[in-house]
């Protein structure tokens, strides 16, 4: 399938937020199949726009408890589980932030509060589509899943003309 | 100089991370209130004097559109600083946070430079 527009706007995002704001670097890997519910945190944030959609964040809890002792600059044994929370929905806030801000630059867009997901909401596995895109990378101790997808299509990217 | 700053956000999570990096960029605060929405910012601001207010724009309740209206609106509070923090760098939301009164705009993510750079411009450098 061509990458789309979002599938793009998605792994640049995801690179440039975690190594910006979250001092990790991250490496790609293909997207896999949902941890358990116990190894893992899922973090939704719905976004109204042109397009309209959500955000669906997967990632490992050790990686999470990692990233979040990072981001606040505290010991990761004295992080209460809720403050690891706290940072993932911010993560995935700040993802999709900046997804909708490279897919659509001029037109503002609203984002509802990162919801966290129970484990029966939690998507098993997740395949890009033309509604949906999808990006995996490894960050030291997990897998960090983030994928997007909108009420309606996305076109392909048209890449440029060397003419 | 020690600051007073009011950090409006509904992640506490960020507002832990903007305190860091202000304390990490030398900026000295005396105070540094909390608000999870424009709201209660505005009780903060009822009686407390800051010397800048650094606030997210998608907040649940008041958010941060209405928040830069409601200081513009008042007299005594529009003398006051406003920097934007916010995921949304799209251009019709810039200019119309510019045209709000806010002073300055940071794009998350950002990298502590950047935030540095922007209260510098607005409260000058502190270690001047």
């Amino acid at each position: 399938m061509p990458e789309t527009q979002f599938q793009r706007a998605l792994r640049d995002s995801v690179q440039e937020v975690l190594e910006r704001m979250f001092f990790v670097e991250p490496v790609e890997e293909p997207p896999g199949e949902a941890g358990s519910p116990d190894g893992e945190l899922a973090v939704r944030v719905a976004f109204e726009g042109r397009p309209s959609g959500t955000l669906t964040l997967r990632v490992a809890t050790a990686a999470a408890c990692q990233i979040a002792a990072d981001f606040l600059g505290e010991d990761v044994s004295e992080l209460p589980p809720a403050r690891v929370e706290e940072v993932v929905c911010e993560l995935a806030n700040m993802i999709c932030g900046s997804v909708l801000s490279r897919v659509e630059s001029s037109t503002a867009f609203r984002l509802a509060s990162p919801r966290l997901l129970p484990a029966e909401e939690r998507p098993h596995c997740q395949e890009a589509t033309d509604r949906r895109a999808v990006h995996a990378v490894a960050i030291g101790s997990g897998t960090l899943t983030a994928s997007v997808e909108t009420r309606d299509p996305v076109c392909p990217v048209v890449e440029e003309s060397a003419s | 100089m020690a600051y007073r700053v009011l950090i409006v956000d509904d992640s506490p999570a960020m507002r832990s991370f903007v305190r860091r990096v202000m304390e990490l960029s030398g900026f000295d605060l005396s105070v540094c209130f909390e608000a999870g929405d424009g709201g209660e910012a505005l009780k903060v601001l009822r009686s407390e004097w800051v010397d800048a207010i650094l606030t997210d724009i998608n907040m649940p309740g008041m958010d941060g559109e209405e928040l830069l209206r409601r200081l513009s609106e008042d007299e005594l509070l529009r003398a006051i600083p406003a920097i934007v923090i916010s995921t949304d760098a799209t251009s019709s939301r810039m200019d119309r946070l510019a045209t709000l009164g806010a002073r300055g705009y940071i794009t998350k993510p950002f990298v502590p430079e950047d935030l540095r750079a922007v209260l510098e411009r607005t409260l000058g450098d502190p270690n001047a």
